[in-house]
């Protein structure tokens, strides 16, 4: 009986003892991913700082100004002028049109209004009833 | 096994000792059988061992100790200003280096720069820690750890980098290797509350806020390029220039040159770079008559309708003070301002009192530091007491000295209404600065003085006629102002300081500016040295660029112009029109 016990006592602490350093390991390659996603992250971010700051220089107007400058010919440009801004303010009035004639226009009213409607003469001519 | 199988076929004999001798023979083998099981466990762990390559990187690695981080600088709109970038720093472990005399040639193949002696004599001892070199490029880096040398090592650290370069120094400032401000903004954010940060260990990463600066880069870019213009164009010592919002307070732009490249902080150091803004006291010339005669039509001592002698000049005892180009006739006072005259100037600022003047000067804050961020800043010098000559002088910039900001405040409150607002350099509303106003002159004094200002820019003779034939239809209206410099205890006539003060749009102000030219020369035959030639050429040119990007469109109506005109001259004496 005791030695039974014996035996199942040996084999449960070599598999404790087994499943404890399986735990460190485990536990010490985490740590050591760990550490090395941090320095991963650290360089990144030392990169990232860089990229930031080269997009800054780009985007200041003391660098594009100078580029502007020497393609200045080649693209014909020049700095706005006064004269080249507008307003919809600024835009004149509509042009006055012309005005319809007033006297063919009563005309054909009164011709309406007397019970002739000019179109049936032109249908007519033209054969349409 | 086969140490097993030895013992494998014995003869057993019924009895209690051979039981017991089997006993024990069975035990020895299970022994066995766990002893190669723990050693070939062993074993095989080594081999395990042995095959894993290990992974030098992570080990032992120095982790960034010394990445004290400042906040990001922005502009208005949001562009950097100034930033924090990793570099590798090089250090050297002298007890650890193997030898001196290899590691020194070796270093000195990437960096050249480094004195020989001195590297030697910094890589021997038993020392833990040494600096080689702090701040260099990954390129370097890469270099260096190519070497292989043993006891040499990088660290990583934060370096302050300002991608504008030169454009803004007076206002970044700097900071130190240690990341520190010691000049500038850099070092007024410190005052505040980085360095504590940084003490309790918390500034680190990337967590900081970014700090909003009023300025705008666009127009700095501009000032900064019209000064450097006008540095060659008029070979002048200095040029400077600073552009302040008038209604918040905000400074828009601020330039002196010469200048400095904030990233090499050595270069600070050079004589004559310092911010002629903030910490520059000059004479100011003809600029200071707006002061005065806003004094006395504030004061009511004088109407824009009334008419000064101007036919000679004032004596006081043996000294005569007369006017530059002078009229040498009545004036009214319009034209007194148009065309810059010293006696009519005395005359006005008689009228008002000479106690009542300077009263009014310490009103406007000119017998004490602009209150501003910038830790570069001088006292103004303006006499306590004015004698009748002292006040005289005075009326017209000369006798005391102030500095260029103090006359962009003073003019940002003539014209925006009355309202003394102190600048800044960070960003802020109107609803924010409106609680700090302080009422300086009454809104129909800001009215007349707005008037001037324009008169001078357009009316026949007014001295900021080149400046407007540059900046048509942005409604720019301005003083100039051409300040002797004392050479040898004297008055020089042809060592001068010019002026140009200056607010736009006047139909409706929003910007003040101030733009100093030191002995600028002329141009050209055909030009002069006095102020409207060149400090005010400059300021019509900057506006010129900048009107548009502040959102200001040209209007050439001439009813604008005319609406400017007050009640009272709108059919006032000659000189007084706008034509």
């Amino acid at each position: 009986m005791i030695r039974n016990f014996n035996i199942f006592l040996i084999f449960t602490s070599v598999f404790v003892l087994s499943s404890v350093y399986g735990l460190k390991f485990s536990i010490e390659n985490t740590a050591s991913e760990r550490t090395e996603l941090i320095a991963q992250i650290d360089s990144q971010e030392g990169e990232l700082s860089i990229l930031k700051a080269d997009e800054a220089v780009l985007s200041q107007p003391g660098h594009i100004g100078p580029i502007v400058a020497r393609h200045e010919l080649a693209l014909a440009i020049s700095p706005v002028k006064q004269e080249q801004f507008g307003a919809f303010a600024d835009l004149p009035m509509r042009p006055v049109q012309q005005q319809p004639n007033s006297s063919a226009m009563n005309s054909l009213f009164q011709a309406l209004e007397a019970g002739v409607d000019p179109i049936d003469a032109i249908l007519e001519l033209e054969g349409i009833e | 096994m086969a140490v097993a199988d030895e013992f494998a076929p014995t003869i057993s004999l019924e009895g209690a000792r051979k039981a017991r001798g089997n006993l024990t023979q069975a035990r020895i083998r299970w022994m066995v059988l766990a002893m190669v099981l723990g050693f070939g466990l062993v074993g095989a762990r080594l081999v395990q061992l042995g095959m894993v390559e290990t992974d030098s990187t992570i080990e032992g690695q120095a982790r960034d100790v010394i990445t004290a981080t400042r906040p990001p600088i922005l502009d208005r709109n949001g562009l950097e200003m100034a930033v924090d970038i990793r570099v590798p720093s090089l250090f050297a472990e002298p007890r650890r280096i193997i030898d001196v005399e290899e590691a020194v040639k070796k270093l000195r193949t990437v960096l050249p720069d480094l004195d020989e002696k001195w590297l030697r004599a910094r890589l021997t001892g038993d020392k833990g820690f040494v600096w080689v070199q702090r701040e260099l490029s990954p390129a370097i880096q890469d270099k260096v750890m190519r070497l292989g040398i043993p006891g040499v090592d990088f660290i990583t650290e934060s370096k302050r980098f300002y991608p504008g370069m030169s454009e803004a120094s007076h206002i970044l400032g700097s900071t130190n290797i240690d990341n520190q401000g010691i000049a500038g903004i850099e070092r007024h954010m410190d005052s505040e509350d980085v360095a504590l940060l940084q003490d309790l260990g918390l500034a680190r990463g990337n967590a900081l806020a970014p700090v909003e600066l009023s300025v705008d880069m666009r127009v700095q870019h501009i000032m900064h390029e019209q000064l450097m213009d006008a540095m060659t164009r008029y070979k002048a010592i200095a040029a400077a220039g600073v552009m302040m919002d008038i209604h918040t307070g905000e400074i828009i732009a601020l330039a002196s040159v010469p200048d400095f490249d904030p990233n090499d902080p050595k270069s600070a150091l050079v004589k004559d770079s310092f911010n002629r803004i903030t910490a520059g006291i000059f004479e100011p010339g003809s600029i200071f008559k707006t002061v005065t005669m806003a004094g006395a039509i504030d004061a009511g001592a004088v109407r824009l309708t009334d008419q000064f002698d101007a036919r000679f000049g004032v004596r006081f005892g043996r000294f005569t003070i007369d006017d530059f180009h002078g009229k040498h006739r009545i004036l009214s006072l319009p034209e007194v301002y148009k065309y810059s005259s010293n006696v009519g100037t005395i005359r006005v600022m008689q009228a008002l009192g000479k106690d009542n003047y300077r009263a009014f000067l310490s009103t406007m804050g000119f017998d004490a530091r602009v209150p501003f961020e910038l830790p570069e800043m001088r006292l103004p010098t303006v006499p306590k007491n004015f004698s009748e000559v002292g006040a005289a002088t005075a009326s017209f910039g000369h006798g005391l000295s102030v500095s260029p900001l103090h006359m962009v405040t003073a003019y940002s409150a003539f014209v925006n209404g009355g309202n003394y607002i102190a600048p800044t350099l960070y960003k802020r509303t109107v609803a924010e600065a409106e609680p700090l106003y302080r009422r300086v002159v009454q809104p129909s004094t800001s009215e007349a003085i707005r008037y001037l200002m324009r008169l001078n820019a357009i009316g026949s003779g007014g001295s900021g006629s080149q400046m407007n034939k540059l900046a048509l239809g942005f409604r720019v209206g301005g003083k100039t102002g051409t300040a002797e410099k004392v050479v040898d205890g004297r008055y020089s006539s042809s060592k001068v300081t010019n002026f140009f003060g200056s607010a736009f749009p006047l139909d409706n102000p929003r910007y003040a500016m101030i733009i100093m030219i030191d002995e600028p020369k002329a141009e050209s035959a055909q030009t002069g040295t006095t102020a409207g030639w060149n400090a005010g050429t400059v300021t019509g040119r900057i506006v010129q660029r900048v009107a548009p990007m502040l959102g200001i469109a040209p209007d050439f109506s001439p009813l604008i112009d005319d609406s400017l005109v007050p009640a009272s001259l709108r059919n006032g004496p000659p000189g007084s029109q706008f034509n």
